[in-house]
């Protein structure tokens, strides 16, 4: 309790009491009237404190007395505040010299209101108002209606009391523990602790019927109020007044004494003041500090515009520790409506509301755009995949047409270790026959036989990889210039067939490509088979189809030429387009479907001229990055 | 002498394995891995026939057939093929290919076609031997006689060679009889099939007449 620490002696509340007396001496008031002549200027008031400026409640009420009057008066106000120290420093002469200061400091600046905050303030503004400020409005008052009476303040004061009412605390107890069976009502033994109880002992007398038992501890040392207070039954209600002193006559600030029986306690601790918030109490009654700032704020406004002013009573509340209902599992739903709750973690909703509303409006539209574009993304990737698969269909197609225009070279291949297989066979048999076998030379037979049934094993695998059909792509890292072998292996036969000669130049060492082996083995095929036909016209001497591998700018390349009559230019930008061909029997596919292939590896094809005549074909593919591999 | 059968292909195994059975079944052997090995070894006077793969790389099954032609006219050729292709068959068939024989065909089928081939080969063997007796006989004659036997070909009376060569017709008629002892015939029409056969009558067909 901000006040009563320093003052406890002087101030027997707990609480505090902003009086804001208008208090013109007796003569002036009469001749000045009610009203205090303001002309040409802002109005001045003059706020005392009591203490000095670190009390935190006087400054809590200073400062909601200070934003009512600012807003008030839109600003057009002058405020002065004075830290009169009267705890620490008693003395009459301190007291005098105080006056006589303010006296002098404010002979040019007479206020024209002063507000006194606390009692003390209010005795010294009362007993000075003629040095410091003549002619100006006080109100004075005190902390509960109890001791308000007792302090001796001209009937011209008006004053802002605040009371503590025990009854209401109560009644918020048993709203927040409908079931609990025993009252305990905790006091200490300075006299203002006993007039509490005293007053309690008659504001809760019929309260406490409705319980089992109730109990008042009083006269007890601070030991054992901890001690008596831990022992409670739990369905029980524990009702804090004030401690300023215990039986041995040691004094405490009551809410450090409050504080240290509801650490243990094993009820709920109710009490009617503020400052017992934080100190384990749940909760109860009272007036806060903001409430009574703004209530003389009130005062002082009316004082200023001249209307008639009367003693008021700054409005009570109810208030409760969220920790502390939390702790003793009340629920929030019980406290009585209006109640203000202290240290409740406001949900991040209740504190940033609107940013939260704007944030998750932002993160629900980013969210439906993300939903748009995966969508779509899904979409694309359905669509890629469908077109892939149409790739992966009319790639199969193409192999299949290329299988066929070279099946008749192929069969001649495989015909080749079939015979020879067989006449070797036969020749063996005839040699067994014989008188005298030559059994070294059977024996040679035997070892050509299985030579050539590999090589018509090979010439069959090589066809079924030409012909292998695939349902998603066979992703392999492998060799440009196997894959090149591998084709001008298939398409030897035909070459011969038709007197062309086939010359390969390879890149030494490896080229290394991520992609389908048989993908690109056809794309090799189909620029084969092209330049094959492109020197269908050419004299037999000069058919020659050259393939050359080679490495530029992190790509592996391929050529294939041919001497054939070469590409018109008009034409060259057309022969990759599907459907364009200039064959009869020509599908037209074979170009765009290695420019598909092509691209789908992230590689590209380009046709031109030999200066020497004929077409060349370049086909790019990016080299696959492994571990250095130079060989 | 033995005939001798010439395999000429360049797939290595195929012609050793083919050599090795025509070989087991007796015969004489020679492989080519290409037809200008072929040429460059052959021996024309060495009956046999050869066995020649349609497609080579280099020179074609049919440019050595047509270089054979002038170099051995006699050696039958038997053409071997992984499969049948009509366009070549029918050009090999043209230019006297005896034989046309599918790769994996029997051996049977090859050992006959080999027999035909050989059989062939003798047949034209004597064949040409007749020929060139009949052209050494011709050539035995006289100018005047050989003057007056172009005439007797082409029907001319005693009387016409008489005019057509400015001498008696009774000189024609002892260079006649000379004619026909000498090439050992008795009338006009041997003659005339004699100079048909060593193709004299295109010729003089072509040459303006006396």
């Amino acid at each position: 309790m901000g006040l009563s620490e320093r003052s406890g002696r002087l101030c027997r509340t707990a609480c505090f009491l902003a009086v804001a007396a208008a208090s013109v001496s007796t003569l002036q008031a009469q001749t000045s009237d009610t009203s205090v002549a303001i002309i040409d200027r802002v109005p001045r008031v003059l706020v005392l404190y009591p203490y000095d400026e670190r009390i935190a409640a006087t400054t809590a009420a200073g400062e909601a007395l200070r934003s009512r009057l600012l807003e008030a008066t839109k600003g057009k106000i002058d405020l002065f505040s004075e830290f009169l120290d009267l705890s620490r420093f008693p003395e009459g002469e301190h007291v005098a010299r105080m006056a006589r200061y303010l006296g002098e400091k404010y002979a040019v600046r007479r206020p024209d209101v002063v507000v006194a905050v606390g009692r003390e303030s209010a005795s010294f503004i009362a007993a000075n108002q003629g040095t410091i400020a003549p002619g100006a409005k006080i109100v004075a008052a005190d902390f509960g209606t109890t001791t308000a009476e007792k302090i001796d303040l001209p009937d011209d004061v008006i004053a802002a009391f605040t009371t503590f009412d025990i009854l209401k605390t109560a009644e918020m107890a048993r709203s927040l523990q409908p079931h609990a069976r025993h009252l305990y009502i905790v006091g200490g033994s300075s006299d203002f602790d006993r007039s509490w109880l005293t007053a309690a002992r008659a504001d809760l007398k019929q309260f406490s019927k409705s319980y089992a038992t109730t109990t008042y501890l009083e006269d007890l040392t601070i030991d054992e109020f901890v001690e008596r207070a831990s022992r409670v039954p739990p369905d029980s209600i524990i009702l804090a007044l004030t401690v300023f002193k215990d039986r041995t006559g040691r004094n405490f600030i009551p809410r450090d004494a409050i504080g240290q029986i509801a650490a243990t306690a094993s009820a709920p601790v109710y009490g009617p003041y503020q400052t017992y918030i934080d100190h384990g109490v749940v909760g109860g009654n009272t007036v806060t500090f903001e409430a009574l700032g703004r209530t003389v704020g009130n005062l002082v406004i009316d004082a200023i515009a001249g209307k008639p002013v009367s003693d008021l009573e700054a409005p009570q509340t109810y208030i409760a520790d969220a920790r502390q209902l939390q702790r003793w599992g009340l629920a929030e739903k019980d406290l009585p409506p209006g109640t203000i709750q202290m240290h409740k973690e406001r949900s991040l909703w209740e504190e940033h509301w609107p940013i939260l509303v704007a944030g998750s409006g932002l993160v629900l539209a980013q969210a439906s755009i993300i939903s748009v574009l995966l969508f779509e993304r899904r979409r694309r990737r359905d669509a890629e995949s469908r077109s892939r698969l149409h790739l992966l269909e009319a790639v199969h197609l193409n192999q299949s047409a290329t299988a066929g225009a070279l099946s008749s070279s192929i069969a001649h291949e495989l015909n080749q270790p079939l015979s020879a297989i067989r006449n070797n066979a036969e020749a063996a048999s005839v040699l067994l026959r014989s008188a005298n076998p030559d059994h070294e030379l059977i024996q040679q037979i035997l070892l050509d036989i299985q030579e050539d049934d590999q090589r018509a094993g090979d010439i069959i695998s090589r066809m079924r990889g030409m012909l292998k059909k695939r349902s998603e792509i066979d992703w392999q890292e492998f060799d440009l210039n196997d894959v090149t072998s591998s084709a001008i292996h298939i398409i030897h036969g035909e070459a011969e067939r038709r007197g062309i000669t086939l010359t390969s130049t390879q890149q030494p060492g490896e080229l290394p490509v991520r992609a389908d082996k048989v993908h690109v083995q056809q794309v090799i095929l189909n620029l084969a088979t092209n330049a094959m036909d492109a020197m269908l016209d050419a004299a037999p001497p000069g058919r020659a189809l050259t393939f050359a591998t080679g490495l530029a700018n992190e790509y592996a390349e391929l050529q294939v030429s041919d001497t054939g009559d070469g590409i018109p230019e008009e034409r060259l930008i057309r022969i990759f387009e599907p459907f364009y061909t200039t064959k009869q029997a020509g599908t037209g596919l074979g170009l765009s479907i290695a420019r598909a292939i092509l691209e789908t590896y992230g590689g590209s094809i380009c046709a031109g001229n030999r200066p020497e005549g004929g077409a060349v074909f370049r086909v790019a593919l990016p080299l696959a990055h492994r571990e250095e591999q130079s060989r | 002498m033995k005939p001798v059968v010439h395999v000429v292909d360049d797939d290595k195994s195929y012609r050793t394995a083919t050599a090795r059975l025509l070989s087991a079944y007796g015969l004489r052997v020679e492989t080519y891995e290409s037809g200008d090995q072929f040429l460059a070894r052959l021996s024309t006077c060495e009956p046999g026939c050869v066995l020649l793969d349609l497609q080579m790389p280099g020179q074609s099954g049919l440019q050595i057939q047509r270089r054979l032609c002038e170099r051995a006219p006699l050696l039958p050729v038997v053409f071997l093929t992984g499969e049948g292709d009509i366009k070549a068959s029918v050009e090999a068939m043209k230019a006297g290919a005896k034989d046309f024989l599918e790769k994996n065909s029997t051996t049977a089928a090859l050992m006959e076609a080999i027999d035909r081939a050989f059989i062939q080969y003798e047949r034209q063997q004597v064949e040409h031997d007749r020929l060139q007796a009949q052209r050494a006989l011709v050539a035995g004659l006289s100018p005047r006689e050989a003057e007056v036997f172009r005439l007797v070909i082409r029907g001319h009376l005693n009387k016409q060679i008489a005019y057509a060569l400015g001498i008696s017709e009774r000189t024609v008629k002892v260079h006649r009889h000379q004619v026909m002892e000498k090439l050992g015939i008795r009338s006009a029409a041997e003659a005339v099939s004699i100079a048909a056969n060593i193709g004299l009558i295109n010729q003089d067909a072509a040459a303006p007449a006396g």
